[in-house]
């Protein structure tokens, strides 16, 4: 019971970050019950991994950092949850995100903004900044975070931690709080390649109540490789615009010259419609958001919100006063580009271009090329209160990210360096389903990059 | 400005949010960025040779499930979560305006 | 329908197919269970759920659109219909829409003013039930029961072919027949596994109307929504619904005979006449009831006869329950035939076996109908009749032969009414006449 002690001290003392959102008391009895309850053989035994708080757990609330949820219990838990206990894992609690994971600072939270581990002023980027956060503290060897345009890479690079989004399908949703069905999938946020690799390894493979989860085994891990000899390594062009961070920019070379000396052949290519891939992302994820986001309602669960005479008056004052700002704004915008006479001019044609991006990626690794490396981010993370009030400008934190959601493929995010003792992520892009090439090139990557110096 | 004060109205309806009428310019101005944002996907030529393809990851088809009565199991019933439940039912206002 | 102005109808039909679970989730459709008490995550739209088809829904569904002539395509996409509702628990309801399961069939049927009409058959798709709203439970609220949220249908869109709401029912009761009939569903209004709506056209408007079969009414449809952007748009939940053509050729195989090929052979093969064949085939368990009758060895227009009358009359009351066996229905037959029963005894037989069952026969027996056809035994009641009764004996034979229907009276009367009534004649006029 003293592990389950530690592990709950440690995320205590981490509490300045308002990274995780539930009560330390009941994330101390909570622990010790998961630890008496604890399968010894599983081979997580032990291991603490806080819940990004859009995965419905059965031990804590399930608000997805948003007023509609409020105190909200969920009567069934999430499949990667379900799988992580049954491997003796310890769920630590519930971290702060983005509402709905609608975001990428973890600003837009109802209870409150992450602050980054290292720079207070700035933030841990998100959506899954809390878990991040968390992770980038020391307080945890790994967490769970949510994908759906770079939700846990982006942050991970923010945070100098590891963060991986598996290709779509290799992990259940099922209870995983829907953002945009098609592009969501559960992360891992980790200390090490290693310690995010084997939770994924944990919650990964076949699950009956997804259809969209394919039929496969859970992902094997490879070992640590000598070299990596026989890699080829796609530098995607228009992933090193001019205009990018110099900073980043000269961490991403010299993460390239380790590739090399690690026996890799790095060639460039092209992703010609990598221009589109964010406003191809900005209609498709805001039009499945405001399909799922209508069963919020006020009739089933959450709190209902006064100035309703009629069932028209609960929806609107519900809706109106339980999402927040950015919430609201995503559902409009969801709404508009499925309405009447706008679903060919926005969303058929996302879907168009979506099909174009996903096939950029099927040709160049149908040329021989097996994992491409470019910077997570085009920046290390940025101050708070900095992009709040232009959402485009928050919306292109994303640029480097969004694409692997779009196509499908897995991508990890791992440090690379640092500036000004901020920490730069660096990604490889792997190919659907080969998780275990990409953390292969990962493992030894993080070997050899030095833990913190400047680039 | 692409998005008018009448579109935001007709779109809060349809997706029955609340827009407070102070806000609505502000509403408006949003969603015309992000909505001239987006739009140079319009700008790009429609895919000539016919055949558009769209692209959804995830399995090629669809696996069944048995027909079986087996739910999906729940820890505790509706009447622990929902806002208002009498007599076994989710009770909601009357309809209003839906009648 | 005011004169000189033509309606043209097309029905929307909903039926729920016949699946022990629902069609996204494992919760059972069973009818009549308290409220909320079928519900899961999923059909209850928790956060996080997510819908996994029923394979039994879908093949019963390919099933439905194969006995309508319908294309079945080999894939189809699932589709949400958004809008807001308290009984559609997600704000959305799955359904198809650009690309749906089947296109393009026929029905026949015949039309009270027309004759046979060839109606199309628009489109049939896959979609999930909402749940139910109840208005008049409490006062100024709307209770809402989730039980049948989710539960599997089928929507058939019928052409603009109907010219009249007779029309509508004749097509609609042939639809409930074919659609019984290959079992895909059980058409039960009272449970509302059949549900229809209807738009009339032919004016300068298109307005949406419900029409209502039991009522045999149209009236204009009360929106349910102001505006009826549904914002459709691919369910990202769900992969392709792909069927290989061994699916569709397995549920090909499936199809029993249907209807109008059944009526046709049961005209030719029972040489019945195209009405008494188009009774007997209208449902498929009276048409196998009707053929297990004939096979344990009932006479083809006396098993028919049986039937319409006695049978069907007895299931009217009887929740359509054919309540006495094909087997005891040939037995009783065969009795009236041998002359064993009088047809008035086997109509009471028939009714014991119905409420109670056991063997025709020994029924018969008990109840004391077994005609006596044994002529010594006739004759001793024969000789002690006229024995006692020797001046109408005289009478009768100075001409006086209208008294033979009294002596028939007093043989019935000795014999309890046991005594075949030919036989008896038959033997007083041999006694009669040899008795001089």
């Amino acid at each position: 019971m003293s592990d389950a002690k530690a592990v709950a001290d440690r995320l205590v003392k981490s509490k300045r970050l308002n990274a995780l959102l539930t009560p330390s008391k009941e994330l101390r009895s909570a622990l010790t019950a998961q630890a008496a309850a604890a399968r010894p053989t599983g081979v997580l035994y032990g291991m603490p991994v806080a819940v990004k708080d859009n995965i419905c757990t059965l031990e804590f609330t399930t608000t997805c950092g948003s007023r509609i949820l409020e105190g909200y219990r969920s009567p069934y838990e999430a499949t990667a949850v379900t799988k992580l206990k049954a491997a003796g894992a310890l769920i630590a609690g519930k971290t702060n995100c983005d509402e709905f994971a609608m975001g990428s600072s973890t600003e837009h939270s109802a209870y409150g903004r992450v602050v980054h581990p290292l720079d207070k002023t700035r933030v841990p980027g998100g959506s899954s900044g809390g878990s991040a956060a968390l992770v980038g503290a020391g307080a945890l060897p790994a967490a769970l975070g949510s994908e759906t345009g770079g939700s846990v890479r982006q942050p991970a690079s923010f945070c100098g931690v590891v963060g991986i989004k598996p290709t779509y399908g290799r992990v259940s949703r099922y209870g995983l709080v829907a953002f945009g069905s098609s592009l969501d999938q559960i992360g891992v946020l980790g200390r090490s390649v290693h310690d995010a690799a084997r939770v994924l390894s944990v919650i990964s493979g076949r699950d009956p109540r997804d259809a969209t989860c394919e039929d496969r085994d859970p992902l094997r891990l490879p070992t640590v490789p000598e070299s990596l000899q026989g890699f080829v390594i796609g530098l995607p062009r228009e992933y090193f615009p001019t205009e990018l961070d110099p900073a980043v920019r000269r961490a991403c070379d010299r993460a390239v010259r380790l590739l090399r000396d690690l026996g890799a052949a790095v060639r460039e290519v092209s992703l010609p419609h990598t221009a589109y891939a964010v406003p191809t992302y900005y209609v498709i994820a805001p039009a499945e958001a405001s399909s799922n986001l209508a069963r919020y309602d006020g009739v089933r669960y959450g709190p209902r919100f006064d100035g309703h005479a009629d069932l028209r008056g609960l929806y609107r004052a519900t809706r109106g006063q339980g999402f927040g700002a950015e919430v609201r704004r995503r559902i409009l915008v969801g709404t508009y580009v499925l309405s009447a006479g706008f679903y060919d001019a926005y969303y058929r044609r996302a879907q168009q271009m979506r099909a174009l991006i996903a096939q950029d990626f099927r040709n160049v690794f149908d040329r021989g090329v097996d994992l491409l490396f470019t910077p997570t981010t085009p920046s290390p993370a940025f101050k708070a209160g900095e992009k709040l009030s232009d959402p485009i400008a928050m919306y292109m934190s994303d640029i480097f990210t969004v694409t692997a959601n779009l196509a499908g493929v897995p991508a990890i995010s791992l440090p690379i360096g640092r500036v000004k003792g901020l920490p730069i992520g660096g990604q490889l892009i792997g190919q659907a389903f080969l998780e275990d090439e990409m953390l292969e090139a990962a493992y030894a990557l993080e070997r050899v990059v030095p833990a913190t110096d400047e680039s | 400005m692409s998005v008018s004060r009448d579109d935001v109205l007709r779109i809060a309806q349809l997706a029955e949010l609340d827009v407070e009428e102070d806000a609505l310019p502000d509403v408006a101005e949003q969603m015309s960025r992000i909505l001239d944002y987006v739009a140079q996907l319009s700008a790009m030529p429609a895919p000539t040779n016919g055949t558009v393809k769209t692209f959804v990851p995830g399995p090629d088809a669809i696996h069944f499930r048995p027909d079986e009565v087996a739910p999906w199991p729940l820890a505790f019933g509706p009447a622990a979560f929902a806002p208002a439940f009498k007599e076994g039912f989710f009770v909601v206002p009357k309809l209003g305006q839906f009648e | 329908m005011a004169a000189g102005w033509e309606a043209v109808i097309g029905l929307e039909t909903h039926l729920q197919l016949r699946t022990k679970s629902k069609m996204f989730c494992g919760c059972s459709t069973a009818f009549g269970a308290p409220p909320n008490t079928q519900v899961c995550p999923v059909c209850l739209g928790l956060p996080g759920a997510l819908p996994v088809p029923n394979g039994a829904a879908i093949r019963l569904a390919v099933r439905g659109a194969l006995a309508l002539g319908c294309t079945v395509h080999p894939k189809s996409i699932f589709a949400r219909k958004n809008y807001f509702y308290p009984d559609l628990p997600k704000g959305y309801q799955i359904s198809q829409h650009d690309q749906p399961l089947a296109t393009n069939g026929t029905l026949s049927f015949v039309s009270p003013e027309r004759g046979i009409v060839n109606a199309t058959i628009v489109r049939l798709h896959v979609e999930e039930d909402a749940g139910k709203s109840i208005h008049d439970r409490f006062p100024k609220a709307t209770a809402v029961d989730l039980n049948r949220s989710g539960v599997p249908l089928i929507e058939i869109v019928g052409g603009p072919d109907l010219r009249s709401p007779a029309e509508a029912r004749a097509y609609l009761q042939t639809l409930k027949q074919l659609l019984e009939y290959i079992g895909i569903s059980d058409c039960d209004m009272e449970k509302g596994s059949l549900r229809v709506d209807a738009n009339v056209g032919g004016s300068v408007t298109q307005q949406p109307m419900l029409y209502d079969s039991r009522e045999n009414t149209v009236r204009p449809q009360r929106s349910k929504e102001e505006s009826h952007d549904y914002r459709y748009f691919p369910e990202p939940d769900l992969p392709p619904l792909v069927l290989t053509p061994e699916f569709v050729a397995e549920e090909q195989s499936e199809l029993p005979e249907l209807p109008p090929a059944k009526r046709d052979r049961f005209a030719a093969q029972y040489a019945l006449s195209r009405e008494h064949a188009t009774v007997l085939t209208a449902s498929r368990g009276v048409a196998e009831y009707y053929e297990n009758v004939v096979r344990a060895g009932a006479e083809h227009q006396a098993a028919a006869n049986w039937i319409m009358t006695e049978a069907l009359a007895d299931a009217k009351d009887h929740q359509d329950q054919l309540r006495v066996p094909a087997a005891g229905l040939a037995q009783i037959i065969a009795l009236v035939k041998g002359g064993t029963l009088s047809h008035q005894a086997a109509k009471r037989v028939f009714a014991e076996v119905a409420a109670k069952g056991g063997d025709p026969r020994t029924i018969a027996e008990s109840l004391g109908l077994i005609q006596v056809a044994d002529s010594n035994v006739v004759a001793a009641w024969v000789t002690d009749v006229l024995g006692a009764h020797a001046p109408e004996v005289g009478r009768y034979k100075n001409g006086e032969t209208k008294l033979m229907a009294f002596f028939l009276g007093q043989v019935m009367r000795a014999s309890k009414g046991k005594a075949d009534p030919k036989l008896a004649q038959r033997v007083l006029e041999e006694k009669l006449a040899s008795a001089s």
